[in-house]
């Protein structure tokens, strides 16, 4: 027993000096990563995109462009941080090819007059996600999810997010305030329930 | 004083610094206004949780590999020829070793009730049973493919950083785990045991040096006895896949 705690403390020590040297992050580093927070990055890749399929291809890309650009990990924050920042954008991406109308004007105003519900797909995301704000969030259009998701759980600053969306500031405030009142009413619903 | 200035507020984002002190005197000042703001914010803390959603193992395997295929592939460009043949390191063997326990647990399973000879000590493997079922033909390959790879990037490993070293012999007591549950979702129990026997066997050789001549003497018996293995491996899935 002793001999195993002190083998295990061993390779953690391991562990601890590849991570206290400089330099480009390491193949054991990733995979370090993967264990340590892969859960998380696919939580937050699934609240944008909405799909499992689409959430698990976007942290592979993420993590594939990673690696190619691990010479431009400043250290700045961890790495695990970093991967997830990149994930994001990459679930962005994704659904961006997807379905590019999401971001026009027109298809915002047809998305929230529709109230067909959700595909199969989008229910499994939700059940995956398991929690009330899954089931809150399934109400948004998919401009409010995002700039939602993106404000509040990623704390992007609205700048970033009408850049990364390919708007401007005002679009993603007024889909941000949208996205709020929808949820404060769903949610006040949940509770009187 | 509308809830969408406030909502800015609360995220002090999107505001001058003209309008945030604004907003911060109005609230002093108006008590309604403060309780309407306090709602907003306690509506907002509503939606703080962020919880982890499990993933499937064999999605976590896949992302894993793909790094190493990435790694590999990098290595494959940077290295010159030559440095493949470097002789290897005491973790060279260890980590062969770990892909030799696996490729030989199988090579066991899929050949039937064949007794193999002197592939290993006789000690590793566990008893196999002739009511042993096979895997599923996806999950053999799989797993051949999967040692092929590992035979790749063993001979690409750096000798000269034992941290790297050690860290990935740690990914592969992890790729044995997920190998171990992926056998039990195939139904194959036996192989399974197989697997499961060797984690301590990884452990131990992942924290113990070995003198340099053992070393080596034990990475070229399982370098071979790992080719031994894949060509039963290669043999076997080509005898159940028949011809088309």
């Amino acid at each position: 027993m002793m001999a195993n705690h002190c083998r295990q403390a061993g390779i953690q020590g391991l562990m601890v000096a590849v991570l206290e040297r400089g330099g480009l992050p390491t193949q054991a580093e990733f995979h370090r990563a993967i264990s340590n927070r892969s859960d998380c990055w696919f939580a937050a890749c699934l609240r944008i995109t909405r799909s499992r399929e689409l959430a698990e291809d976007a942290v592979q890309e993420a993590l594939l462009a990673a690696w190619r650009k691990r010479h431009q990990f400043q250290g700045d924050s961890s790495l695990e941080t970093w991967i997830h920042r990149i994930a994001i954008n990459a679930a962005l991406q994704l659904i961006r090819k997807q379905r590019p109308a999401v971001h026009d004007a027109r298809a915002e105003v047809i998305a929230e007059m529709s109230d067909d519900g959700d595909s199969p797909e989008t229910d499994r995301a939700n059940d995956d996600l398991g929690d009330s704000l899954a089931a809150a969030l399934q109400h948004l259009s998919e401009i409010e999810r995002i700039c939602f998701v993106l404000r509040h759980l990623e704390q992007w600053k609205v700048r970033e997010i009408a850049e990364e969306v390919g708007t401007n500031e005002g679009r993603v405030k007024q889909a941000l305030f949208r996205g709020i009142r929808k949820l404060r009413v769903k949610m006040a619903g949940m509770r009187s329930q | 004083m509308n809830d969408d200035l406030l909502t800015l507020y609360y995220y002090k984002d999107g505001l001058t610094e003209a309008e945030l002190r604004e907003v911060q005197s109005a609230l002093e000042k108006d008590p309604s206004l403060s309780a309407r703001y306090e709602r907003l914010c306690d509506d907002l803390a509503q939606f703080d949780a962020q919880d982890a959603v499990a993933v499937a193992a064999d999605v976590t395997a896949r992302w894993h590999d793909s790094i190493d295929r990435a790694a590999r592939i990098e290595r494959q460009r940077e290295q010159p020829a030559g440095r493949l043949l470097h002789i290897p390191s005491f973790a060279w063997g260890t980590v062969v070793a770990a892909a030799l326990a696996i490729g030989i647990g199988l090579g066991f399973y899929l050949s039937g009730q064949r007794q193999a000879e002197h592939v290993i000590d006789p000690g590793m493997v566990v008893d196999l049973t002739p009511e042993m079922r096979s895997p599923s033909i996806a999950f053999a390959r799989g797993l051949q493919v999967h040692l092929q790879e590992s035979r790749h990037d063993l001979a690409a490993l750096p000798v000269d950083a034992r941290e790297e070293r050690a860290m990935l012999i740690t990914h592969m007591i992890q790729q044995n785990r997920l190998f171990e549950r992926a056998a039990e979702q195939n139904d194959a129990s036996d192989l399974a045991r197989v697997l499961r026997a060797f984690e301590p066997i990884l452990m131990r050789l992942a924290m113990n040096e070995l003198p340099p001549g053992d070393a080596e003497a034990l990475q070229a018996q399982l370098a071979f006895e790992l080719n031994v293995m894949l060509t039963k491996l290669e043999r076997s899935a080509s005898e159940n896949t028949g011809p088309i």
